[in-house]
């Protein structure tokens, strides 16, 4: 029983901290994609190339997918264009 | 899922993924209503067609960087008095976890990236018909964007970014080899950023660098119907 308990606490325990880092945003993102693909881009890319990666192609719009999803949520900061220039 | 259902959704999955790479190009203008002077408003809405061109050149045949949302227009450096207007683009460049990239101090990896992408995106941007030629543009910019090498995995990642405005005039004789490349620099305002800090003006060196005009990605398809 009480084997039982601990190892249920550990389990919480690993959840709680496993999740504790994401932000309410990445948690959004996440929830809003559960299916195996990260994205309908991700599973068309994924359906149209080989597994073992023989004759891969790679269309721009892959490229762009990829830069926009570039881990969800975890955006780099980057200067605003306001400390830059005037219209 | 039956047949049906299954190609209903890869459908949707296509249109979807192809609505936004044709919307990219397109959103890398700087709309109309984001200028605050005549002068600004009338050069967008002149030069629109090259713009986009060079926007769909620069997603289709440049992979590897890509224009940030309304990076291209006719910009002012920030604190500019006279409304002095510069053809300005901004890219977001790829760079691959390099080690020797990450070894370098700020001011080198600045000078680098100006060499490879700067000086190549500005030559192009004096390429394009009319603009450089128009008395009402005064110079060119680039503000290039790179992620900051052996970011602290545990925090979110940081950019470096570099901002340069060139007058017409000296960027001319530069790309012609008749002003060095220390006196280019000279007559360059500019300032690098590191996220959102400002550090200033650095030493900023200018070599020769072919990389941005002959490198190819490999397995890449280009889409129909364009060219590069």
């Amino acid at each position: 029983m009480r084997s039982r308990i601990t190892r249920a606490t550990l389990a919480a325990a690993v959840l709680f901290l496993t999740g504790a880092c994401a932000t309410s945003e990445d948690w959004k993102v996440w929830r809003e994609h559960t299916t195996h693909f990260a994205s309908g881009e991700h599973g068309f890319f994924s359906l149209r190339n080989n597994k073992d990666g023989s004759n891969p192609k790679v269309y721009r719009s892959d490229i762009e997918d990829a830069r926009n999803q570039n881990w969800w949520g975890i955006y780099a900061v980057t200067v605003s264009p306001t400390q830059i220039f005037q219209n | 899922m039956n047949r049906l259902g299954i190609a209903a959704l890869m459908a949707a999955l296509l249109l979807g993924s192809a609505a936004s790479a044709m919307a990219a190009p397109e959103d890398g203008i700087t709309p109309l209503d984001l200028y605050t002077t005549a002068k600004a408003k009338s050069l967008a809405a002149t030069y629109r067609t090259q713009l986009l061109q060079f926007s769909e050149h620069i997603y289709h045949c440049l992979p590897w960087v890509g224009v940030t949302k309304n990076g291209i227009g006719f910009r002012q450096p920030k604190g500019a008095e006279s409304d002095d207007r510069y053809l300005s683009v901004w890219i977001s460049i790829d760079q691959a976890d390099d080690g020797r990239f990450g070894t370098l101090p700020l001011q080198r990896r600045v000078s680098a990236m100006f060499s490879r992408y700067g000086v190549d995106m500005l030559r192009r941007m004096t390429q394009l018909t009319g603009i450089a030629s128009d008395a009402d543009v005064y110079g060119f910019s680039v503000i290039l964007t790179w992620l900051k090498p052996d970011s602290d995995a545990t925090r979110q990642p940081i950019s470096e970014t570099l901002a340069l405005f060139i007058d017409k005039t000296s960027l001319r004789d530069f790309l012609a080899k008749r002003l060095p490349a220390s006196e280019f620099t000279t007559r360059s305002t500019f300032n690098v950023f590191e996220g959102k800090d400002l550090v200033g003006r650095l030493p900023l060196e200018v070599w020769e660098d072919n990389f941005n005009s002959t490198f190819k990605l490999k397995n890449y398809e280009l889409a129909k119907g364009q060219k590069c």
